[in-house]
């Protein structure tokens, strides 16, 4: 599913050359739902940056679904973000002055759906987030529980392949994060593959596999039977 | 996709009012500016005779002094004496020719109640009216022995039979001027080309005549020219006959020659006749005449003058500092929406996407200001004419082309503000934003 060999990532400055990733190894297979941890500025937005298509990297070999998307121009990668990848954000960014169908909507103007099957896709969608009644809700009038369930529909309204969580709990409470948790747990079920960021061990020991990244480089490999490593 | 952005744009202008309404003032205010003085600037350089510019032809010959050239068009004099005007009617080489001039006269109806009136009439021959396209409501023109010898009859203008005739069919009506008796014999639809092409000797805009009366009849009524006229030496004439036989230059003169064999004859045909002139003694300057097309006779007339033109570049470099303006405001506003933009581009907007919603919502300001351009445009020119009291009515006016022409104008210059805005905000990092909303 997605394949990343000595991917780098450098950031330049007139002076500095800061190395983000180096030499990044990873290969997430099918179906999985891998937790990605490790301290503040190790790495880990700047490797979904890179996996979600939204920053190129700077060396290495990056397959998607098989395809090096190294050589791809900035329509290709949007076309193939669009179709393949599901994004989940901390902050939920949703757009404040779209209500939610619209918000939804989104993604699939861009995928250049008819206007029956946006509908048919958002309906769907939105019941199983279970906020149907609240389509015509505009983002700050539902909790940010809701509003992550939204963003969540949102990502899932394209039927992605592979969805890309940042810190999804980040700004909830334990009882809506536990809730939010539960919908990605389902959604993996449904046969998505995750790969979520994480600070919360909690979170990350619910998760299918787990990997930490040090700066800018995998440290280890652990699945959840250790949980001491996921504390470091 | 057109539509979705469309849609979006007219969101995003309603959640910065402020910021939108300053945009669209900035486009309108120089959008207004430039068409109020663009369409001076095109209805002043229109050609009614645009249809006949290769066949109609108006005639200079170089009668003037020895000792300094005229100050008309190509250093010639813009009217013809009397005496030549008639020595050229005697030509049988033009499909069509005119001769005329300006007068006026108290124009009264025949056994009515009705107020006595100024009248501005055009002397003529009869082919003033196939030569110049001007078509016939009533009636027709006179006979071709009205030219030569006196015939009162009068054609009216439509406004004036409507004035005098309530718009009836006057064919046959009597009228009187100065005193005389004329039969109405037509009335014609309404015609009034603007600039004047035919006459810019006597005011480029002035509205066209009233009244239409044969060349014929100048000794009869003694004729006077109302218009222009110019000697190269201070000659008084002693009496009328003095007057028509005198090198004063009152007359113009119009020909219509079908193709360049017909105008090659007629040349030849002028040549003689300065010949036949300069061996009476006449004509002292070298041999010179002249045949401008319309297009070329406004030209030379200088109708839109070198001043106008300036006028024209200078409106549109306000434009441009509208323009300017508008493209800090936009980057303002477009940069404002980065976040947005980044989410987007997240959810599979490409840059292009992200350009062309940006690149529509400055289509759209323009679109506003383009509309708002053209009341300023029209309350400009409505101005203009309240300044000129009258003279500028003709051409202080916006046709449907102009404002077609505003709107264009001000997308143009909304899409041109918006391109480096838009190239911004598609360019900008969408990680950035991802992590900081």
């Amino acid at each position: 599913m997605l394949k990343m060999h000595k991917v780098r990532k450098s950031f330049r400055t007139d002076t500095i050359e800061t190395h983000a990733l180096r030499d990044f190894n990873l290969e997430v297979k099918e179906g999985e739902f891998i937790a990605v941890t490790g301290p503040s500025g190790s790495g880990k937005t700047t490797f979904l940056n890179i996996a979600g298509l939204l920053e190129a990297h700077s060396g290495g070999q990056y397959l998607l679904d098989g395809d090096d998307v190294s050589g791809l121009n900035d329509r290709q990668r949007s076309r193939l973000r669009n179709e393949k990848i599901g994004f989940i954000f901390q902050g939920f960014n949703l757009i404040p002055d779209l209500n939610l169908f619209d918000n939804i909507d989104v993604p699939l103007r861009y995928r250049g759906f008819k206007a029956s099957e946006r509908r048919r896709r958002i309906d769907k969608v939105l019941q199983q987030v279970g906020l149907a009644a609240r389509a015509k809700y505009l983002p700050s009038q539902l909790s940010g529980g809701q509003q992550q369930r939204i963003a969540i529909a949102r990502a899932l309204a394209g039927e992605p392949r592979f969805l890309l969580a940042d810190e999804p709990t980040g700004n909830l409470d334990s009882l809506m994060a536990r809730q939010v948790m539960e919908l990605l747990e389902l959604v993996n079920d449904w046969g998505t593959t995750i790969v979520m960021v994480t600070h919360d061990p909690d979170l990350a020991r619910r998760a299918e596999r787990n990997i930490q990244i040090v700066d800018g480089q995998v440290a280890d490999l652990e699945y959840h039977a250790n949980p001491a490593a996921l504390s470091a | 996709m057109l539509a979705y952005y469309m849609v979006l744009a007219l969101r995003s202008l309603q959640r910065t009012p402020i910021l939108s309404a300053l945009m669209v003032a900035a486009i309108a205010v120089g959008v207004g500016a430039a068409m109020t003085t663009l369409t001076l600037n095109y209805m002043m350089s229109r050609n009614a005779l645009a249809h006949k510019d290769d066949v109609l032809y108006a005639v200079q010959l170089d009668s003037w002094g020895p000792d300094e050239s005229a100050e008309g068009p190509y250093q010639m004099p813009d009217q013809l004496s009397y005496r030549d005007a008639k020595a050229l009617l005697r030509s049988d080489i033009p499909q069509r020719q005119v001769a005329m001039h300006r007068w006026g006269a108290t124009l009264t109806r025949e056994n009515s109640e009705q107020s006595p009136l100024q009248a501005e009439i055009r002397v003529s021959t009869r082919d003033f009216f196939p030569l110049f396209d001007i078509p016939f409501l009533y009636g027709n023109r006179w006979e071709q022995s009205a030219d030569e010898s006196p015939a009162r009859q009068v054609v009216l203008s439509q406004a004036m039979n409507e004035r005098l005739f309530n718009g009836d069919n006057s064919v046959g009506q009597p009228v009187n001027l100065n005193g005389e008796v004329f039969t109405v014999i037509g009335v014609l639809k309404h015609w009034n080309p603007s600039p004047k092409v035919y006459d810019l000797i006597n005011g480029a805009f002035k509205d066209s005549e009233a009244l239409y009366i044969p060349f014929g009849l100048h000794h009869q009524l003694q004729i006077y020219t109302w218009g222009n006229y110019d000697a190269w030496w201070n000659e008084i004439p002693k009496n009328y006959q003095d007057f028509l036989n005198s090198h004063l230059v009152w007359t113009q003169y119009w020909v219509e020659l079908k193709d360049a064999e017909q105008k090659k004859a007629y040349e030849h045909f002028l040549t003689a006749y300065i010949k036949q002139q300069k061996a009476e003694g006449l004509y002292p300057r070298p041999l010179k005449f002249r045949l401008s097309r319309p297009s070329e006779w406004l030209r030379v007339n200088e109708v839109l003058a070198d001043d106008d033109r300036m006028l024209g570049w200078l409106a549109l470099a306000f434009l441009l500092v509208c323009v300017i303006n508008a493209t800090a405001l936009l980057l303002v506003k477009f940069l404002r929406k980065a976040p947005e933009m980044g989410i987007r581009r997240a959810l599979g907007a490409s840059r292009n996407a992200v350009f062309s919603q940006h690149l529509i919502e400055s289509g759209c300001i323009g679109l506003l200001g383009g509309i708002g351009g053209i009341l300023l445009a029209i309350v400009g020119l409505a101005r203009l004419r309240q300044l000129q009291m009258g003279s500028l009515d003709q051409i202080a006016s916006m046709d449907w082309v102009m404002m077609s022409a505003a709107i264009v104008l001000a997308l143009i210059a909304s899409i041109l503000a918006g391109l480096y805005p838009a190239w911004r905000i598609s360019h900008s990092s969408s990680s950035a934003y991802l992590k900081t909303q």
